[in-house]
């Protein structure tokens, strides 16, 4: 019974908090209706209710994120941090972000967007690999920063660097979507369980400060889908031309033969 | 009934994967004490539940409103009306954004409260605000999406060397946790709308981009505070 009494402690504080997170939309809500809409709204009742299951939701969603994901996802930072092999992180880091993306929804629907943009050419399927390994190497690249103390910017500044390069080349609708792209895999688990840990291991490793070291790492994972989604947009590109280019050679032939 | 299912297969499928490793590496490496990896398990029905309730409220009562926002909106010919729904709308759906609290919750608690809580979320949805604002300036003004993100990033490594250490990688994270659940779907609603009711003949390819562009607001906001501390 203990557990549970954990998992609930300080509920009333955050069924607060969600409120005061809904209220302005709510106000926005009945403002729109009033001056912007003006047709009444068909549907007031499903309104309602929906606002009333979101904030249930929130609730929920919250409160067992604060009393079971963060301080559970610490301590298991922390436990691997000082294990005499830590570098173990690395690996499991690559699982985590690899699975992360390889079952998010979200990612699902990028994926069908990048093939109807491509007209067919890039398969949902390279996309998802391309993705969860993009995601799982980023969260693993991550994890060693956290454990041999790499500078965020060694990282983000050439990634940049990279992404605007890229996005130079790519056909116009590949970078619209690459930046979008970023938030696919910073889901539910990324920002709330996957962070706890890093912030863990940070505070269990000498001379690691959780401020600076533990955060960084949904940036990093929000990095690897614009990265992913770029590259094969530029492979693309490469095939597009090659085809272009093969018609233009029959195009030649022909009229050569015609001739 | 569809839709339920819908959410409940998709909910599941983001969480319970995750949860199905942590499992293997509690019984592997981990070890925590038995109450512990309970709560765990306990949290994440709680966490899953709490999720397909928001997701169903959000698609039942609250995207519709996003949606129609966004397509009333530019019909009212008013440049700066819609520049200001956008502005509006981006604030009020970043406080509301789950994972912004989640960050903010865990800066709160790891810099001892030095960064508060309440202080970085209203940042961080100022943040979206004027990037939503901007985006959707861009939309009916028709500049060039490529030069408006080169400049920004530009603008976010150049402040970053004036930033104190603490606040890069927490300005960064607040980035990247507004593409959130709650986020995406107004922002594209609204970006949807108002291109397809200003500029029929290019929505295609401008209706995109605006959540890339959002997340760039909260961390030059982000930034700003550091600034500020310092």
């Amino acid at each position: 019974m203990n557990v549970f009494a954990e998992l609930f402690a300080g509920i009333g504080h955050i069924m607060g908090e969600v409120f005061m997170a809904l209220f302005p939309l709510a106000v926005l809500t009945v403002l729109a209706q009033r001056f912007l809409l003006k047709k009444p709204l068909s549907r007031l009742k499903e309104v309602f209710a929906g606002f009333l299951l979101t904030y249930v939701g929130l609730v929920l969603f919250l409160q067992g994120v604060n009393a079971g994901f963060m301080p559970v996802g610490q301590m298991m930072g922390e436990k691997l941090g000082s294990l005499s092999y830590n570098w173990i992180l690395i690996p499991i880091g690559f699982v985590l972000g690899f699975v992360i993306t390889f079952a998010e929804p979200a990612v699902r629907v990028l994926n069908h967007q990048v093939e109807r943009v491509s007209g067919g050419a890039i398969p949902q399927m390279l996309m998802l690999y391309t993705l969860s390994i993009g995601v799982g190497v980023s969260v693993a690249l991550a994890m060693g920063r956290v454990l041999y103390g790499w500078p965020l910017f060694a990282f983000l500044l050439p990634g940049f660097i990279l992404i605007f390069i890229m996005a130079r080349w790519a056909k116009k609708a590949f970078v619209g979507i690459a930046f979008d792209s970023g938030g696919v895999a910073t889901g539910p688990m990324t920002a709330t369980f996957v962070l706890a840990m890093t912030i863990g291991l940070a505070s269990a490793i000498e001379g690691r400060d959780p401020l600076t070291e533990g955060f960084g790492m949904v940036a990093f994972v929000a990095t690897a889908p614009i990265l992913s989604v770029l590259v094969v947009g530029l492979l693309y590109r490469r095939k597009e031309q090659e085809h272009e280019r093969k018609l233009a050679r029959e195009a030649v032939a022909d009229r050569d033969s015609g001739q | 009934m569809e839709n339920l299912k819908n959410t409940i297969k998709e909910v599941c499928a983001s969480i319970l994967p995750v949860a199905a490793v942590i499992t293997i590496l509690q019984f592997s490496l981990i070890h925590l004490p038995l109450d512990v990896f309970l709560k765990f398990l306990l949290s994440v029905v709680m966490v899953a539940f709490g999720l397909m309730l928001f997701f169903i409220g959000v698609e039942m009562g609250l995207l519709p409103i996003g949606e129609q926002i966004g397509a009333t909106l530019p019909r009212t010919g008013k440049v700066w009306l819609v520049v200001l729904g956008g502005l509006i709308l981006g604030y009020v759906v970043t406080v509301a954004e789950p994972d912004v609290r989640v960050l903010a919750t865990q800066v709160d608690q790891v810099s001892g409260g030095a960064i508060g809580k309440q202080l970085l979320i209203q940042m961080v949805a100022l943040g979206v605000a004027v990037y939503v604002g901007m985006a959707v300036l861009r939309i009916i003004l028709g500049w060039s999406y490529y030069l408006i993100m080169i400049v920004s990033y530009a603008l976010v490594f150049l402040l970053s060397l004036f930033v104190p250490d603490q606040f890069v990688p927490v300005s960064f994270d607040a980035g990247s946790v507004t593409t959130g659940p709650m986020t995406v779907p107004f922002i594209l609603a609204l970006g949807v709308g108002v291109a397809a009711v200003l500029r029929a003949r290019r929505s295609a390819s401008d209706s995109f981009g605006l959540v890339g562009l959002a997340s760039i607001g909260p961390i030059l906001a982000v930034m700003l505070l550091g600034v500020i501390y310092r």
